[in-house]
């Protein structure tokens, strides 16, 4: 579904990113980790065209969309969430997430349906009785539920999160995992990027840590977990020389 | 579950058809009420004497441009300052079709709405790249610019001498209106376009100017061409205020680049919007309305002071309601919430 070949972007002096590669397949849910300025956020504008790559390619079901515009990209049904959420202010919760099914290849056909589809998606989220609310009035959780419920109105078919999860309580992660779970089961391939380990190790089936811009460890979560370098790079090398005496 | 996720009827309708169709009575008032006031000007225009009715014809003006002006200043956020240009375009067009080419006024004023959309295009294309203070500036210049090309150009516009428009004999090719005909013809276009704003406003469009508005990377994310929406919205703007331009060569009969390249219209769609409440119908219309009025109120009342005045109470209402009178009594009416001194406060940094 979504394939990455030797991505690079850098900012100035920086690289951001540095020869990234890898592929995730159709119904897959995989896990991006790692410490802040890893690159996370800025591999999900890559892919969604909010960024231009500096080299490399983003093929999105075997199609080369490198440096389209982000609006092309959401209409081959490639959806995000933003790490700092962008609600539409001046409008209601409900209406937030109409925008979004009044846009895209499967769009409804006219606002009374696209106002619908906010509804029957606001509840999915479990944000339903703040239908009529202010987006600004939400609390953390539900700005969150929110971003998810617009991304999820344009119908994708690859949906990449950033950072959902971020400043949940621990019941509240608990039903957003369940919730990405349902989302993948219903045929949406899934790229999260999360802060939060515990989080990402329970929804994940395959996890790629990054670190300083580059792929320090790509596999299944237990692989992930045990790799010394990627304990390193976490907890730092004290802590692992503690663990090894 | 997965039936959320696929659209739902795939069939595309027109802006009218969608709005007829979302039609329910409780919804319906806005436009009753338009209607009944449209009806009201018709029959009021046979009662006042022809010093009113100018100020009305001045009024629904006003109404126009400052409903064109919203649309791309008020809803989609990008606050032109150059909105003038495609009013003076619109004018010296008709006048130069009517003098030289002897073009009848009704075949004039399709293409003085092109001559403006097109230049409204050729300039936002690039323009629309900048935001806030930069592209308020840029279309600013773009209109001193399009002011002097008309200037400059003696041999088609008459340039700095000023060009009018033949209404009188065998040499019109279009009769005069008269004061009745530009009272009709000034009231049908506000008319117009405070419908085309309303069914705007609800419309898919509408929803994706506001998006804009709020935020392009998120607009960009759930599959708005943000560039798209900004040189249409600007588009449709400067057609409203180019077809106005038209109107007003016409009734002016006579006049100079200095008179329809003026930067005070500018200036004047921008606080009656802002005074009204922007991104809202209503907003433009009361302050198109309120401020036409207040202005002639204290002109024939206080003599040589009312400017100061004026001047005073504008900067006193946006004081009070930075939002806009509208907005103002829109959301105190939802919350039942009227006091004014919260209101400074809520919306003071």
């Amino acid at each position: 579904m979504l394939e990455v070949r030797h991505l690079a972007k850098r900012f100035g002096g920086l690289w951001a990113l540095r020869d990234v590669s890898f592929s995730v397949s159709e119904g897959e849910i995989l896990g991006v980790i790692g410490p802040n300025g890893a690159g996370k956020s800025t591999l999900v504008n890559l892919i969604t065209g909010h960024a231009r790559p500096t080299t490399g390619q983003v093929l999105i079901a075997g199609q080369d969309v490198t440096g389209r515009r982000p609006w092309v990209i959401a209409h081959d049904r490639v959806a995000r969430t933003f790490q700092i959420v962008k609600p539409f202010r001046g409008l209601t919760v409900r209406e937030n997430v109409a925008i979004g099914a009044m846009h895209g290849n499967e769009r409804d056909g006219s606002v009374r349906d696209a106002l619908a589809t906010a509804d029957e998606l606001l509840e999915l989220v479990g944000i339903a009785k703040h239908a009529h609310a202010a987006p600004t009035q939400l609390s953390v959780a539900d700005a969150r539920r929110l971003e998810l419920a617009k991304a999820l109105a344009s119908r994708p078919r690859l949906l990449l999160i950033d950072e959902v999860m971020a400043g949940l309580r621990h019941h509240e992660i608990e039903s957003a995992v369940e919730l990405i779970h349902r989302l993948r089961d219903s045929g949406i391939t899934i790229v999260a990027v999360e802060h939060v380990m515990k989080a990402i190790v329970s929804v994940s089936d395959r996890i790629l840590v990054l670190h300083h811009g580059s792929i320090l460890a790509l596999g299944s979560p237990r692989e992930v977990l045990s790799d010394p370098r990627v304990v390193e790079a976490y907890l730092g090398h004290r802590y692992v020389n503690r663990r090894s005496e | 579950m997965a039936e959320i996720l696929r659209g739902r009827a795939r069939s595309r309708q027109g802006l009218f058809r969608e709005w007829i169709r979302t039609r329910t009575p409780a919804n319906s008032w806005p436009a009753l009420v338009g209607l009944a006031v449209f009806v009201a000007m018709l029959g009021l225009q046979q009662l006042i004497e022809p010093g009113t009715q100018r100020l009305l014809t001045s009024v629904f003006l006003f109404v126009a441009l400052a409903q064109a002006w919203n649309i791309i200043g008020g809803y989609t956020g990008y606050a032109s300052f150059g909105q003038v240009a495609f009013f003076g375009l619109g004018a010296y067009t008709v006048a130069v079709l009517m003098n030289s080419y002897h073009v009848s006024f009704w075949a004039a004023l399709p293409v003085a709405v092109v001559v403006g959309v097109v230049f409204a295009v050729a300039i936002g294309v690039p323009l629309l790249r900048l935001r806030g203070h930069y592209f308020a500036i840029a279309t600013l210049g773009a209109a001193e610019g399009a002011r002097e090309v008309i200037n400059n150009l003696t041999s088609v516009t008459g340039g700095g001498g000023g060009i009018t428009i033949p209404t009188f004999g065998t040499d019109a090719p279009t009769p005069y209106f008269g004061k009745p005909g530009f009272y009709l013809a000034f009231l049908v276009l506000a008319a117009v376009s405070v419908a085309l704003a309303t069914v705007l406003a609800r419309s898919r469009f509408g929803y994706s100017m506001v998006a804009v508005h709020e935020d392009e990377d998120a607009a960009g994310a759930i599959g708005i061409n943000t560039t798209v929406v900004k040189v249409v919205a600007f588009g449709v703007s400067a057609a409203i205020v180019a077809c106005a331009g038209a109107f007003y060569a016409f009734q002016q009969i006579e006049f100079y680049p200095t008179d329809v390249f003026d930067a005070s219209f500018t200036v004047l769609m921008v606080i009656m919007v802002v005074i009204g409440g922007s991104g809202s119908v209503g907003g433009p219309l009361v302050g198109a309305v309120g401020l036409q009025l207040l202005s002639q109120f204290l002109r024939v009342n206080l003599g040589s002071f009312n400017q100061l005045i004026f001047g005073a109470i504008i900067v006193l209402v946006v004081v009070f309601f930075p939002q806009g009178v509208v907005i103002y009594v829109r959301d105190a009416w939802r919350t039942r919430h009227f006091s004014v001194l919260d209101n400074v406060r809520r919306y003071r940094l």
